[in-house]
């Protein structure tokens, strides 16, 4: 009996460890993806034999610092995510991320993914990771409504603040934008900034150009006019997603990834419009703001046969069509399906309209800076008057200065 | 012979070296046997708290900060930008706003209700109702008024009702409301605990002094004033310090009632750690931020020792 209870437990230990063998982690800070990502991990154990299993954390506060103290002790993560801009360069300066520049000739070569899909991924000329999600910036709106009072799709600015100015004399509020969870100031300072001044956009970002300069002083002198016209929803919403779904706001300006959120919420697909907001000056080139979620491999999992199956995994056509299915994400993969009609109408813009891409802020602003900024930001939504504008500007400028003269 | 020589010879002649040889061994034994039966809570308390808090002392000594800097010496340049950081200057006083607040308003919401309803008939159902709040937790009781405080919320509401327009005053997104909101909640959910801890008080009061101050005369206050509050004082001072306990250490109500407040940061020293260390990464700031917060609640407790120690005197 007892050779028999052995013998099981033997039994049931391998079974255990060639399991586990077979199994990579992803950590990440995505927990509403979970189940999408889950959905990935099986399609990869079907084709590869390699189950990428998803370990979630709760907000991005404590994946931060799970991440670092790893790093710190050397126990860095076989494949995790991160964000691109400042924060990647940073991780990538431990020495700790693996370059992965063969895998992207490989994906380069196969026709999958072009030269430009990996750009926000390169530091020192070396790429760093394989994209988790490409999300571009863009206006959703309620197409019904703009059938219904005949606005036309903004080619132009003049258009656009025509179509603000149709809905709101229909009684309707033509934009959706809130402070909600105390991130979302930026956007319409990010969009404002690269439709006004494209080429401040990126010098704010360098500390080459001041908070308080004239063209931020412009940019929050347009916005403050929008809101004085009554043309935002109520900015503390705690319900962004749905105020858009309710018809409290025809045009989102959000991340494509929002899509999935807005069906989920009870729009239908067919209902949601999208297109690029047009810059105030026609003659200023197309440009559209691009937010890259990075995955990467720690430079003991490019060792590590099936972390990199599961890599690849991912970022082929396959791997991208169910990810794409089950969350609407895209991830530059132009042999995949488009995840949904959004993603395929912005396609097919940028291709049109050439249009280059610029980092968004929440990336390129140095971290340090990023909560602090933003909660300023907040405080002009909040109360979005010239003279809180200047206030908020002046405090935006000494944190910005005082960051950079530490440099 | 000498007087030490002959001393010593007495000494044992009668034996007294050696008692006071075993009575040092014995108490050496007594030693060791306390050492292993304190062993469980010295292990505890020493790797849980005096280990970590150490090592945090030496962690604000560094340049720590995200990926980079750790166990490099950075004197006391972290204390140094600490005292120059605007945001540190409005989070210690709010922090302050909240000490000087968790010490009145719930003992004195919850001294009233203690002596209302002490010798009230029927009070049990009242005394449940107002302690129910104490055994929610903290994260729920924030998420429950975060809505109660929206915009379109009930309080809003309930104001609505006795103005001719809709009220929708954002409670928690104005400087000047949002910590008086978020202490009102504090005080709300504080105040059961206190008023149940003060009625075991008043009950332990023995009843001869009231009734002789009552023969001679005395009123109500009087009685109140000099006999009863002096008997409840070290009470009194027992639920002060488990309210300023409380005060200093919220954090979770500040963390969901004021996630879309722009100034979130500064709402307490607290906040304003956690920022620092997990949002933008600097440990060693963030480490540097907490022994100040341990040296504030330090001062503070070591204050209320003091009067706990007169209050004993004065009470005995």
């Amino acid at each position: 009996m007892k050779k028999l209870l052995a013998g099981l437990a033997m039994t049931t230990l391998l079974a255990g460890s060639a399991a586990w063998a077979d199994e990579v982690q992803l950590f990440h800070d995505k927990g509403f993806w979970s189940e999408q990502l889950q959905t990935v991990g099986e399609a990869s154990l079907q084709e590869t034999g390699v189950k990428i299993v998803e370990t979630p954390y709760a907000n991005a506060e404590q994946y931060k610092a799970f991440i670092q103290a790893s790093i710190a002790s050397g126990e860095t993560p076989n494949l995790f995510t991160w964000w691109t801009g400042e924060p990647f360069n940073e991780l990538v300066s431990t020495g700790q991320i693996a370059p992965l520049g063969d895998v992207w000739k490989e994906m380069v070569a196969s026709g999958n993914y072009g030269e430009s899909a990996k750009e926000l991924f390169v530091v020192d000329g070396e790429p760093y990771a394989v994209p988790l999600v490409l999300a571009r910036w863009v206006v959703m709106y309620d197409k019904p409504l703009f059938e219904e009072l005949g606005i036309s799709e903004p080619k132009t600015w003049e258009e656009f603040i025509a179509a603000a100015e149709t809905i709101k004399a229909a009684g309707k509020t033509p934009f959706v934008a809130t402070v909600q969870d105390g991130w979302r100031g930026f956007i319409w300072f990010q969009e404002l900034m690269l439709r006004m001044h494209p080429e401040a956009y990126n010098g704010l970002n360098d500390g080459s150009v001041a908070y308080n300069s004239d063209e931020v002083r412009e940019v929050f002198k347009t916005w403050s006019d929008m809101y004085a016209k009554g043309w935002f929803s109520d900015p503390r919403s705690t319900e962004e997603v749905n105020d858009f779904a309710r018809g409290n706001g025809a045009m989102y300006l959000i991340g494509e990834w929002a899509f999935g959120l807005l069906t989920a919420a009870g729009v239908s697909a067919d209902d949601i419009g999208v297109f690029i907001m047009p810059n105030i000056d026609g003659t200023d080139p197309s440009a559209v703001i691009v937010e890259g979620a990075p995955m990467v491999v720690s430079t003991a999992g490019i060792k590590d046969e099936n972390t990199m199956k599961a890599l690849e995994y991912f970022v082929s056509v396959n791997g991208a069509n169910v990810w794409g299915e089950a969350s609407g994400n895209y991830i530059g993969n132009d042999a995949a399906k488009a995840p949904n009609a959004v993603v395929s109408k912005v396609n097919g813009d940028i291709a049109a309209s050439n249009a280059g891409s610029y980092l968004r802020w929440w990336e390129a602003v140095p971290p340090d800076l990023q909560g602090e900024l933003v909660a300023e930001m907040n405080r002009f939504m909040l109360d979005p008057t010239m003279e809180t504008a200047e206030d908020v500007m002046a405090k935006m400028q000494t944190l910005n200065a005082a960051y950079w003269a530490d440099q | 012979m000498d007087r030490a020589a002959q001393d010593t010879e007495l000494l044992n002649r009668i034996g007294l070296d050696q008692t006071l040889r075993r009575e040092r061994v014995r108490r050496r034994g007594q030693l060791g046997l306390g050492l292993l039966f304190m062993a469980p809570a010295l292990v505890l308390v020493t790797s849980l708290l005096l280990v970590p808090v150490g090592y945090n002392i030496w962690l604000s000594f560094t340049k720590w900060k995200k990926f980079k800097g750790f166990g490099e010496y950075a004197g006391w340049a972290n204390y140094e930008k600490m005292a120059s950081n605007p945001f540190f200057t409005d989070a210690l006083i709010n922090t302050a706003i909240w000490v000087v607040a968790s010490i009145v308003f719930p003992i004195a919401l919850g001294l009233i209700m203690a002596l209302f309803l002490r010798n009230m008939r029927g009070a049990e159902a009242f005394k449940n109702v107002v302690f129910i709040p104490r055994i929610l937790a903290p994260t729920a009781v924030g998420v429950l008024w975060f809505y109660v405080y929206a915009p379109d919320g009930l309080l809003n509401r309930g104001l609505s009702l006795f103005t001719t327009g809709d009220v929708e005053i954002g409670w928690l997104y104005q400087d000047n409301t949002v910590t008086p909101a978020i202490i009102a909640t504090f005080v709300w959910q504080t105040a059961g605990l206190v008023m149940v801890l003060l009625l075991l008080g008043l009950a332990a009061i023995p009843r001869d002094p009231v009734e002789a101050a009552h023969i001679d005369g005395a009123n109500k206050w009087q009685i109140f004033r000099f006999i009863t509050l002096p008997l409840l004082m070290p009470t009194l001072l027992m639920v002060t310090i488990l309210s300023v306990l409380a005060g200093f250490t919220v954090f979770d109500l500040l963390w969901v009632m004021g996630a879309n407040y722009p100034g979130q940061r500064s709402l307490a020293l607290a906040v304003f750690m956690y920022f620092e260390a997990f949002q933008k990464g600097s440990w060693a700031f963030g480490s540097a931020v907490a022994v100040v917060i341990g040296l504030v609640v330090l001062g503070v407790t070591w204050i209320q020792t003091l009067l706990q120690s007169r209050v004993d005197r004065m009470v005995r």
